[in-house]
């Protein structure tokens, strides 16, 4: 923050942030892929902020040179405002007129929020306002467009939340309780004759969060009004008219030493988009395969993983009615996960000098159970129960220090994915396992290693990965990983994927190189997720603050 | 690039200063009290030392158990708190409070769900770390590797 101090009377504060991720791509006669147009393409983001006393104001400004980097939403090209706002806050108001992220309960009704990794940028604009009339009461209201490239969406969005902590109206001393309540609208013209419903979308919904000493349950339940639902051809019909709805519900226990935590989500024609039909981009995707234009945040509550083989079956949550053909018709997805997390004291049997730390996570996912037909377009799902299965993730993690310079980790994880009824292909089993080993000697110098091999039925079968991770000090790494698919059927598809880079740190600042093969999938970030395409090239990241 | 060249030009006379204070955001905490990050870490000549980490970043978990080994040790030198920052959103943030007693850590935990804090900060990678004393950012650090939390100690030793 840049602080001008003259004559005892502060003028403000300027702070923000840069950032700046590039690539560099390159023919690779081995895969046979020759570089786009545009070899070198850079995402850079300038965020800029001053405030003085109680008002604050900044902006965003987005450039994309010589084109965003590849299989990013072609909206996004050029250099431009991407936002900007000014905002008031006191104790007890706090207003915002411009560009603002929001986010109603978990985000399943709305959420708005920035990801530049997946280039989500949805933030609406408009004015917010949050009134905090005690401590225990926050309401907020929202009149706004959401943001699309560079440039809003023709809905209008309406919101209204409530939040109520109940804690000091009962004089609960042990226990927690708080509810709350929300309204989402939607309002945009109709392209039909005589639509048989309305111009204005609802969502209803309504919360509590209940926790006692170590115990806690939540829950979340939102209703939509009956809205066109998108045929084949991404057309709307008189047809084909549908309300939805979602609930989630999670609940746990968690004391020192162990923690059980279990989350159950169902949701029927889930998806709340700021304009109903999606645009036709110019690379002949439409706007839903970038991302754009969401108004909620449904993630797939499944265990992100961190080793490069796990993250190759990844699991999308599917929130909305989307019919393939006579046989694969999806209307929502419903499921749990659940998570266990127990340490193993010091000194004990199996807790060894400094104990070890077990989690087991199971994830389950499904279509939801009932009747379809594909012509007419109609479903009747019934609440309970399963259908389809979709996804499935049963895996434990073992963590144990040894002494002060070796730390341990082993991964066992099994994986089904019926990428048939998600994405187009075949059902998948998979067993993954990986281990890793961190040397840590001297001042801060330590060196990484990771080696794993996924078994796989269908699809592209075997794969084994390595890596060699070395940091000097606390401020420099370099690195080399290569994932190697060498059970491929096809001899020509048994590529090496080789990686070699490293990162330098100081400070807030950090600048990051790598080389190497770009494996083509999907990459998720959060449970969200986008496709990027096989690549070979040099990438240079770069962000600070100030 | 052209354009580039020139914000960055225009940018290299800011960012010769740091960040100093922390922003006026309210996020709750683990047991869902509000909590603001401007107002309520104000104890004078108290180190803070917050830590951004997420359930799904493993060198952040690596970096709260590390320190979490020498905590009670580092107590007793200098009058410190270690407050964990989770930036999970709503899809992972279930799993702070089981992960927070599963793993035994002893630290302030507050939920950044919306992102707000780090947003402020302009944070673009987890682990990130940031030093307050009498309200003012003294230092900051991105990234771990094992072993980095002894240099940090040694840093904060220098400020008493």
């Amino acid at each position: 923050m840049f602080s001008i101090e003259a004559q005892d009377k502060k003028w403000g504060t300027v702070f923000g942030g840069f950032e700046s991720n590039a690539q560099w791509y390159l023919n690779d006669k081995g895969r046979g892929i020759a570089h786009p147009e545009q070899p070198v393409r850079s995402n850079n983001y300038l965020f800029l902020n001053y405030n003085y006393k109680k008002w604050t104001t900044g902006f965003q400004i987005e450039s994309y040179e010589q084109n965003a980097l590849l299989n990013f939403n072609p909206k996004f090209n050029g250099t431009n405002f991407g936002t900007y706002f000014v905002n008031y806050k006191s104790d007890k108001i706090d207003f915002t007129a411009g560009h603002f992220y929001e986010q109603f309960g978990s985000g399943l009704a709305l959420r708005t929020w920035e990801d530049r990794a997946l280039g989500i940028n949805n933030a609406l604009r408009g004015v917010r306002f949050i009134y905090k009339p005690t401590d225990d009461i926050v309401v907020k209201t929202i009149f706004a467009q959401q943001r699309t490239g560079f440039d809003v969406s023709r809905g209008k969005i309406f919101g209204v939340d409530f939040d109520y902590n109940l804690n000091s109206l009962f004089k609960f001393e042990k226990s927690d309780l708080s509810f709350g309540l929300l309204y989402v609208g939607r309002k945009e013209g109709i392209e039909l004759e005589n639509p048989i419903f309305s111009e204005l979308t609802s969502v209803f919904g309504s919360r509590f969060n209940y926790s006692y000493q170590s115990f806690y349950f939540n829950g979340e339940v939102n209703f939509k009004s009956k809205d066109g639902v998108l045929n084949v051809q991404n057309r709307l019909s008189n047809q084909f008219v549908k309300n939805g709805n979602a609930i989630a519900l999670n609940m746990g226990y968690s004391k020192k030493g162990l923690g059980l935590d279990v989350s159950l989500r169902r949701l029927e024609n889930f998806s709340f988009f700021s304009e109903r039909v999606p645009t036709n981009l110019p690379d002949g995707n439409t706007s839903l395969n970038y991302n754009d234009k969401i108004l909620n945040f449904t993630p797939a509550l499944t265990k992100q993983h961190h080793s490069n083989l796990s993250n190759i079956y990844v699991y999308q949550a599917q929130n909305r009615v989307d019919f393939v053909d006579q046989s694969i018709m999806k209307a929502g997805e419903t499921g749990g996960q659940i998570d266990f997390l127990y340490k193993f004291d010091k000194e004990s049997a199996l807790g060894g000098k400094y104990g070890t730390t077990v989690a087991v996570n199971l994830a389950s996912w499904y279509n939801l159970p009932g009747r379809y037909s594909f012509v007419p377009a109609d479903y009747d799902v019934d609440f309970f129960g399963v259908g389809n299965k979709f996804f499935s993730d049963y895996n434990v993690e073992i963590k144990k220090k040894i002494n002060k310079q070796w730390f341990t980790a082993l991964y066992l994880i099994n994986q089904y994915y019926n990428r048939r009824f998600i994405e187009g292909g075949e059902e998948i089993n998979s067993n993954i396992v990986a281990a890793e080993v961190i040397y840590s000697f001297g001042k801060s110098q330590s060196l990484r290693f990771e080696a794993e091999h996924l078994w796989a039925d269908a699809d592209r079968y075997n794969w084994a990965g390595g890596t060699v991770e070395y940091s000097f000090n606390d401020k420099l790494s370099v690195y080399v990983w290569d994932i190697y698919n060498y059970g491929n059927k096809n001899e020509l598809n048994q590529t090496h994927y080789y990686n070699v880079g490293g990162a330098y740190r100081k400070g807030s600042s950090r600048i990051a190189f790598n080389y190497g093969r770009q494996r083509g999938g999907l990459v998720c970030v959060g449970g969200v997720c986008r496709f990027v395409p096989e690549s070979t090239g040099f990438t240079l990241n770069l962000s600070t603050s100030f | 690039m052209k354009k580039i060249t020139i914000l960055l030009l225009f940018l290299f006379p800011i960012m010769l200063f740091s960040q100093t204070k922390l922003p006026n955001v309210t996020i709750k905490d683990v047991e869902n009290n509000s909590v603001n990050v401007a107002k309520d870490f104000t104890e004078p000549d108290k180190i803070y030392v917050f830590s951004f980490w997420a359930t799904w970043c493993v060198p952040c978990i690596n970096e709260l158990e590390a320190i979490n080994e020498v905590y009670a040790d580092w107590k007793k030198e200098l009058n410190l708190e270690v407050i964990a920052v989770s930036v999970d959103d709503s899809r992972t943030q279930k799993r702070v409070k089981p992960l927070l007693n599963g793993k035994g850590w002893e630290y302030k935990m507050l939920l950044d769900t919306n992102q707000d804090f780090k947003r402020a900060l302009a944070i673009a990678n987890i682990p990130y770390t940031i030093v307050v004393k009498n309200q003012k950012i003294v230092h900051i650090q991105n990234g771990y590797n094992q072993g980095a939390e002894r240099e940090l100690f040694t840093f904060l030793k220098s400020l008493k």
